[in-house]
């Protein structure tokens, strides 16, 4: 193998979306590969976005592996490498090298019934399990989303959700009363106890701050689900992104290549240190 | 004479008092003949202090763990902690209290002095010995230090081995304590900054070949830094990340910490690290050595501090350590104060 | 195959080397590095343990591993920055550092090939010396599956009989040295290779220090993950990096952008040496650090070395060397630490 896994790919930013505006903003990207690539990703999986001249940082690819055309990604603003994406245009070009990590193990759950539970930017990793499980609508049993965040200001894929209404169950929620929300109010854990979404022939996805994922694995399992029925996203500090440079370890699995994503049974026996 | 004894007895006082949380000190390793910090919360374990030439390490720096840890505790234990100092560690001491980084009732110190000798240096000692392994080393009388090796015991005179701090000490028992052992002995160094001779007679040039050729062995493992009780800034020019964030920090702020040096271990990033660091220090070095000591290459880093200590006597008359009420030498001016390199 | 060379022969084989990039421990003051010997003649292979390893010949501190700039048509320009594949020798390796690369090959193959280790290895021909004596006071090689006359990772192993040097060649690397100067070299005689056998049983007599029973200690290390054990142990240690940069076997490092101008952007993307006993190596951009304190890193120094690489690769991640031990400012001894695992009562 002569590839070598440190260049990035270059690429062009064919489309920014504001998805959340103000102190904490998330915008959606939607990017294009130069030259021609053999570019094939599993839902789960991340890629190392590159701006030359900041840094490297790793980002969930949210888009479904069926769409060929452009890769998504929707980034938080958080340090350095994220503001300077944030400062980019349509048409500037950044380096993406990738996939890395073991994505979701979707084939084994044909025939199931999937339950998303999102918080704030956590519906990104996700939502690729979702949008490739509503193409494939025939492979799977039923489909749901719960997913809250702050305010309704931060709420990512406004008018996606909006669209994804009539075709799945939607639950949305927002941890504050505000004027005009209609929906659940309080804690996104806090609503899948009120939304009771049932264990029978269920996976659950979830992904959102660490401490929303403690208490929504918390009270799935009081509602019934089994350890191996809860899958999450882990997220670290890393590098490399290919298991080598030692930083983001969870005893001795490496999150950028055996994760980001873990069942609850696999999680629980690893040192709790992230 | 230091009676060991009466320290151990002081120590053991204080924790069954319960007046301490715990006593920094010395305690003997089972595989070296160098000493390891000794952090001590029982009484019984007073046994283990030990006072004698190997006693080398600056203990003031574990003060700056000491508060980092209280920090991060929702409910820390605020008695103070009991330390055990030389006369060149309370002056590190009297330095964190004139910067207000510990406040006076946070330690109770426990003075020691050096009396008319001092620390040993290892490897002026190996060379003494000529390859006969050193068991224990003790304070002898006349200022004799007391080597015992496997072929019995030899006296040597101290200053044949003490390292090279001690041959221009300032202060050879503590400035600042709450409980003070040995003799108040007074010692004469006629040229304090005798070390700095060499350097400073070559040339220009040949000065700038010389710290070229050393600093490019630097490895940047931060040791000198890691060592020092004065460099206890979150942030750091040195760091890429700010130690001082909380969830409050914009994206904008982290974006904007500017890159002061790369991490690359090359020559032009050593010499920005240790510069910089130099002049952070100037008016607050105390010249313990440890930098020195720490440094795995053997980089002759305490010139830089010392050099800096030297112009501020010179230039300011200014001495740091010893009073702790005293402004900082760069955040203060005198009328009196040299005005020639303003044009 | 085995041959006898003449000490005195030694620097004139060394001299039919001259084509290749050639390596060996060099006196700076009063200690030992690898680096690259300009005067041929001047080897001595008589020397304490080095401060630094062979690694980072192989593994170098800074590594280019690309360049970038907006100056073409295409707007961004990322060239990559291969090492050149000029052919090193590395002379006077100890076993325990070739040990060590052989781990650290572990690490730098598998899924994702690290093309700059890759080339940098396999253009390095190691050279190693059996340690006749230990070369420092702390070595415990024996007791981490390593030997001081063991082969592992060695193209050639010289052992040291007075007036002459056993050289063994391991492999094709090896032979091919050997040949550069066939006439320097004699057929070994009987009571050679027992002088050979004699120096293998003393040396490994003479190891005095060691780690007992040390197939417990990955299994007790699971169990004390959230012990107050690491608190205690981790007390007087003050967070620099000597241990883990002058480890044979650690191999964490961090990427970063270093700009040589922003209009137009011009710059290197740089690997260099990272450690893990840094407060900010797992410090996510948030603030949020998974290792905030001392204990939380000195276990995963601890665990890493004797538990996780166990379960990965079925390797001690240490190779015995000594040289944290020696090394550290405040003499925590990794040894000491182990043993106290072992024998640990929660």
């Amino acid at each position: 193998m002569n590839h070598n896994v440190y260049i990035p790919s270059v690429t062009k930013i064919i489309k920014i979306k504001e998805e959340v505006a103000g102190a904490r903003p998330i915008k959606t990207f939607r990017t294009i590969f130069l030259n021609k690539n053999d570019f094939s990703h599993r839902c789960g999986q991340c890629a190392l976005l590159s701006v030359l001249g900041k840094g490297e940082s790793m980002i969930s690819i949210s888009s479904s592996p069926l769409v060929k055309d452009y890769l998504q990604f929707s980034i938080l603003k958080m340090g350095r490498v994220t503001s300077a994406l944030h400062e980019m245009e349509e048409g500037d070009l950044i380096g993406i090298r990738g996939p890395y990590g073991n994505g979701f193990p979707i084939e084994d759950w044909k025939g199931k019934n999937l339950i998303f539970i999102g918080g704030g930017i956590g519906l990104a990793p996700i939502w690729s399990v979702l949008q490739t499980a509503l193409s494939k609508k025939e492979d799977y049993g039923k489909l749901t989303l719960i997913y809250g965040a702050r305010t309704s200001q931060d709420l990512v894929f406004k008018e996606e959700l909006e669209e994804l209404r009539k075709k799945v169950g939607v639950h949305l929620s927002v941890d504050v009363e505000e004027p005009e929300w209609k929906e659940f109010v309080g804690f996104v854990p806090v609503n899948v106890l009120d939304k009771k979404p049932s264990p029978q022939n269920a996976i659950s996805i979830t992904c959102g701050p660490p401490i929303m994922i403690k208490f929504v694995i918390q009270n799935l399992k009081t509602l019934g689900f089994k350890d191996e029925q809860i899958y999450t996203t882990v997220e670290n500090k890393m590098k490399c992104g290919i298991g080598k440079c030692g930083r983001c370890n969870i005893g001795k699995f490496y999150v950028c290549k055996d994760g980001p994503v873990y069942s609850w049974a696999e999680l629980k026996n690893l040192p709790q240190e992230y | 004479m230091v009676n060991l004894e009466d320290l151990k007895e002081e120590a053991q006082k204080i924790l069954k008092e319960e007046k301490v949380k715990y006593i920094i000190g010395y305690k003997k390793s089972p595989n070296s003949l160098m000493p390891v910090p000794a952090f001590i919360k029982n009484p019984e374990d007073t046994e283990k202090l030990i006072w004698d030439p190997t006693c080398i390490y600056n203990l003031t720096r574990f003060l700056v763990d000491e508060k980092r840890r209280k920090e991060r505790e929702k409910n820390p234990d605020e008695r103070p902690v009991g330390l055990i100092v030389k006369g060149c560690d309370s002056r590190a001491l009297i330095v964190l209290l004139q910067e207000k980084f510990i406040n006076r009732d946070e330690v109770y110190i426990m003075g020691v002095s050096c009396e008319n000798t001092g620390v040993l240096d290892e490897k002026k000692l190996a060379i003494k010995l000529k390859g006969k392994k050193a068991e224990k080393i003790e304070f002898g009388k006349k200022d004799n230090f007391v080597v015992t090796t496997e072929e019995g015991k030899i006296e040597i005179p101290s200053k044949e081995i003490l390292a090279e701090r001690c041959l221009e000490c300032k202060a050879n028992f503590p400035v600042i304590y709450d409980v003070f052992l040995g003799d108040k002995v007074k010692k004469n160094i006629d040229n304090p900054f005798k070390s700095l001779e060499k350097i400073e007679s070559l040339s220009g040039e040949e000065r700038w070949a010389f710290w070229k050729e050393q600093l490019d062995k630097c490895i940047r493992c931060y040791a000198c830094r890691s060592v020092c009780p004065m460099c206890y800034c979150d942030e750091c020019v040195v760091d890429t990340i700010n130690f001082a964030v909380t969830a409050d920090t914009t994206a904008q702020e982290k974006a904007q910490k500017i890159k002061w040096m790369e991490k690359s271990p090359d020559l032009s990033e050593n010499l920005i690290y240790h510069l910089v660091r130099a002049i952070h220090l100037a008016g607050r070095c105390i010249d313990c050595g440890e930098c020195e000591r720490v440094c795995p290459l053997n980089i002759p880093i305490r010139f830089l501090n010392k050099k800096l200590e030297k112009e501020a006597k010179e230039l300011y008359d200014y001495e740091v350590g010893f009073d702790s009420e005293q402004p900082s030498l760069v955040s203060s001016f005198k009328d009196e104060d040299p005005e020639d390199f303003i044009r | 195959m085995e041959k006898i060379l003449t000490k005195k022969s030694f620097p004139q084989w060394v001299k039919k080397l001259v084509s290749f990039k050639i390596y060996a421990p060099v006196k700076d003051g009063d200690f030992w590095s690898f680096d690259i010997i300009d005067n041929l003649e001047d080897i001595d292979l008589n020397c304490p343990l080095t401060v630094d390893s062979p690694k980072k010949i192989i593994f170098p501190q800074r590594e280019i591993l690309l360049e970038f700039s907006t100056s073409n048509e295409e707007g961004l320009e990322i060239k990559e920055n291969l090492p050149e594949e000029k052919t090193s020798i590395i002379f006077g390796v100890r076993p325990c550092d070739a040990k060590a690369l052989t781990l650290m090959d572990k690490v730098f193959s598998g899924d994702f090939e690290d093309l700059y280790y890759q080339k940098r290895r396999n253009s390095t021909i190691l050279v190693g010396l059996t340690c006749n004596t230990p070369p420092s006071p702390n070595c415990f090689c024996l007791s981490v599956d390593g030997s001081p006359y063991s082969t592992e990772g060695l193209d050639i192993l010289m052992t040291d009989l007075g007036d002459k040097y056993l050289v063994e060649s391991l492999t094709e690397k090896g032979n091919k040295l050997i040949n550069e100067a066939k006439n320097l070299f004699q057929e070994p005689k009987a009571k050679d290779k027992e002088g050979v056998k004699k120096i293998q049983a003393e040396s490994e007599r003479k190891i005095k220090r060691q780690i007992k029973d040390i197939k417990k200690i990955p299994s007790k290390l699971k169990e004390m993950f959230d012990s107050p054990f690491w608190d205690e142990e981790s007390m007087s240690c003050i967070r620099c990096g000597i241990c883990t940069y002058l480890c044979p076997t650690c191999h964490c490092f961090d990427i970063n952008d270093e700009v040589a101008s922003s209009s137009p952007l011009k710059g290197k993307r740089v690997r260099t040496w990272d450690n893990c006993q840094f407060p900010d190596f797992t410090m996510h951009s948030s603030g949020h650090n998974p290792r905030p304190d001392k204990a939380s890193r000195l276990r995963q120094r601890v665990l890493h070395k004797f538990q996780y690489f166990v379960e990965l690769y079925h390797n001690y991640q240490c190779v015995g060397c000594g040289r944290c031990i020696s090394m550290c400012p405040v003499g925590i001894d990794i040894i000491e630490v182990v043993d106290k695992v072992r024998d640990y009562e929660s």
